[in-house]
């Protein structure tokens, strides 16, 4: 990891060498490249100035609400005003009809409108990835008393003991689908035939745990760990033991907001990494995150339920605690902003492992479509942030499979445990 | 709709001269105690020799329903006990009106905000309902036209309208106030069309040996006779959109009460819901008893 950072910094310094030295020259003659060259020099002003940017209330939406009230936003020109939604289905409404400019959003709701996929269909951006890590496998206390740790347990119970086991997750294309679809199925067992899994908001997550309702569910901090404040529920897995420094929440708008304010759109995401770094720069920073978006403006939750997670520091509600030097990040030298090629197929591809997605598409070409690797350049030149060698990552998953990103289509077909 | 007469003989108030004799004995108590002195200036409120009793049994009502809650909250469970939620309470309310941004605002704001999109979906409801009642109970074969129609969607519930809202205005306010302007539509067509049906055919036929025009029926005799079911309507009316708001603001987000009790209850904080759920209520019964003023101040002598 550490060569891999060492390499990309020094790539990224030749780039940026290149850049200036080929600025007058080469790039002068593409039209995009001028544009960029011109908004890196400052003359190309923001179309729109005020930035209406959706929310759930989530600490993983930090880097949205820190670029507005570190005031990030005011260094390239545009003002964004963070915007409390009530549920992912109406923050995939109101990007749909451009009530939202842009927004705190899960990467795989963006693929799913791209798609069409159960909803309306639209084609859509991702200008950046926000966060790494920091979701979790939550597990209900009653299953604790009949012995479940883990998933291995929770598979020999279900085995054991059939019944109607039901788990949840926050949207059907979303990232907490996918997550428990995948973590469910790496131990054997099938998301849809042995257990039930539903759409539930997080309220009635935690509400159906604590009467014996539910028994697990995905989601985001600071849920998993109120589950253990509250002691409903324990931790049986982040999502970083189920891959290590995955994909999650995105800055999302449409395509359409892109064509008609690209310079707002290369503003806002150099803003919002700006604060994902700012974040990243130090755990008093991070500290100070918690405090912050813990406000009733934002989480509107106790700062406690927050910032322990938010510092690395895990305890899984049944007698282990530990520090997690995989915890949710907001920048990591570009490696968590960067909108790798390889994230936004692996969507796709578990969309078409679950069967949501019907038939087999052009990943890549999608991929390419929506995340706009173009603009996020410009925004990454503007903020310094430097670039992956490669914008395909390669991925080793809890159950050992390996995400190369080299044939996606191959990949979603490999899986035993699938919808049709 | 045939369920729905009963409804408006026991809200109708008494003072209609030319109203169905039989009806004026069947008065809601409330109405009775409201109207018995009719010589009087008509926005005066005149006491039963009786009010004492009446005063004190909503104060004894609350008391035990206070005293149940304590009970239930001491039980054991999660309900916040009516102490604690006081003090909370107190402390909502102790700043209604401040401003902290657009994601966090004061009770007063939210309140006031949701009370808005109630005013504009049920002032077009209204524009659009009355008139629409007198003609479908004034013309039988329009009556029969609209009748399948309003019987499928008066029992459709509010939230269903809202995707349709949202599909048709692409935002989500002018969807809410849709929502609300949909469901608060049918009590006002339905009560004025039962108001107009049910005017003695005496008088239309007085109307038609004085040849009097359509325009003079209406003024002379239609609208003071079907005005106590219209009010009724409107009393209805604005209940169920007072009921709806919080509904369709909890989808869609934004300031109101509904989003402050959706936001509140993704918190999991009980205690705020139920101040929410009073605020909620007391603002409700407030809408409520202004319409009974209004319809007071309207009745014809």
């Amino acid at each position: 990891m550490n060569e891999h950072r060492v390499a990309r910094r020094k790539s990224a310094k030749r780039r940026d060498f290149l850049k200036r030295a080929g600025a007058a020259g080469i790039m002068s003659l593409v039209p995009a490249a001028v544009r960029s060259a011109a908004w890196a020099a400052g003359s190309d002003a923001p179309e729109k100035k005020e930035v209406k940017i959706g929310f759930i209330p989530l600490t993983d939406c930090s880097s949205v609400v820190m670029a507005s009230v570190m005031e990030f936003d005011k260094k390239y020109g545009i003002k964004i005003v963070p915007s409390k939604e009530a549920s992912w289905a109406a923050v995939r409404d109101k990007l749909v009809n451009g009530e939202l400019d842009a927004s705190h959003v899960l990467y795989g709701l963006i693929y799913g409108v791209q798609m069409g996929l159960g909803g309306p269909k639209k084609d859509m951006a991702i200008l950046m990835n926000l966060n790494h890590n920091g979701q979790a496998f939550t597990l209900s206390r009653k299953l604790y008393d009949k012995g479940v740790k883990d998933g291995n347990t929770l598979a020999a119970l279900i085995a054991k003991e059939k019944g109607e086991y039901t788990f949840a997750q926050t949207f059907p294309t979303g990232t907490h689908a996918m997550w428990i679809y995948y973590w469910l199925a790496a131990h054997g067992i099938h998301p849809f035939n042995d257990v039930k899994t539903i759409t539930v908001p997080p309220p009635q997550m935690v509400a159906n745990m604590r009467v014996g309702n539910m028994d697990g569910y995905c989601v985001g901090e600071p849920w998993p760990y109120r589950a253990i404040v509250d002691k409903i529920g324990f931790t049986a897995n982040t999502t970083q033991d189920l891959w290590k420094d995955h994909p999650e929440k995105v800055l999302g708008t449409t395509a359409e907001f892109v064509e008609k304010y690209p310079n707002t759109t290369r503003a806002m995401t150099a803003a919002v990494i700006d604060a994902g770094r700012w974040i990243d720069a130090s755990l008093s920073n991070r500290q100070k995150t918690a405090e912050v978006v813990a406000d009733k403006s934002y989480v509107n939750t106790d700062k406690e339920v927050i910032v322990a997670r938010m510092l690395g520091r895990y305890d899984n509600g049944i007698g282990k605690t530990w520090d997690d030097p995989n915890y949710m990040k907001f920048y990591n030298d570009g490696y968590v902003t960067f909108p790798f090629l390889s994230d936004g197929m692996w969507f796709m591809t578990q969309h078409r492992r679950w069967g949501l997605l019907k038939v087999d598409v052009d990943y890549l070409a999608v991929a390419k479509k929506v995340n706009r690797i173009d603009l996020y350049k410009d925004a990454a030149a503007a903020t310094k942030t430097s670039l992956p060698q490669s914008p395909v990552r390669v991925a080793r998953l809890m159950d050992g499979v390996v995400w190369d990103g080299k044939d996606p289509k191959k990949y979603a077909g490999s899986f035993k445990i699938k919808v049709a | 709709m045939s369920a729905l007469p009963a409804t408006v003989h026991t809200l109708k108030p008494p003072r209609v001269e030319i109203g169905p004799a039989d009806e004026s004995t069947q008065l809601h108590p409330a109405m009775n105690q409201a109207s018995s002195a009719p010589e009087k200036p008509l926005y005066v409120r005149t006491r039963a020799p009786d009010w004492l009793p009446r005063v004190l049994a909503p104060f004894i009502g609350l008391a035990l329903f206070v005293a149940l809650w304590a009970i239930i909250a001491r039980a054991g469970g999660r309900l916040p006990d009516p102490v604690s939620t006081w003090h909370s309470a107190v402390d909502v309310f102790s700043n209604p009106f401040y401003k902290k941004g657009p994601n966090d605002q004061g009770i007063g704001w939210n309140v006031l905000t949701s009370l808005g999109r109630v005013g504009i979906g049920f002032g077009l409801a209204a524009l659009v309902g009355i008139p629409l009642g007198f003609m479908l109970g004034r013309f039988r074969f329009l009556s029969d036209m609209a009748a399948p129609i309003i019987s499928i969607l008066k029992p459709v519930s509010p939230l269903a309208w809202l995707p349709i809202g949202l599909m048709v205005f692409k935002a989500a306010n002018p969807a809410a106030i849709y929502v609300i302007f949909v469901c608060s539509l049918w009590p006002m067509i339905v009560n004025t069309a039962v108001g107009v049906r049910h005017i003695p055919q005496d008088y239309l036929n007085v109307a038609r040996v004085l040849n009097l025009s359509e325009w003079t029926i209406f003024r002379k005799i239609l609208f003071p006779a079907v005005l106590p079911y219209m009010i009724t309507g409107v009393r209805l009316s604005i209940g169920v959109a007072w009921l709806v708001i919080v509904a369709a603001e909890m989808l869609t987000g934004g300031v109101g009460i509904g989003f402050w009790v959706w936001d509140e209850w993704n918190n999991l904080n009980v205690q705020h819901i139920i101040i929410a759920i009073f605020t909620v209520g007391i603002v409700g019964l407030a809408l409520e008893q202004g319409m009974i003023l209004l319809a007071r101040r309207f009745s014809y002598e």
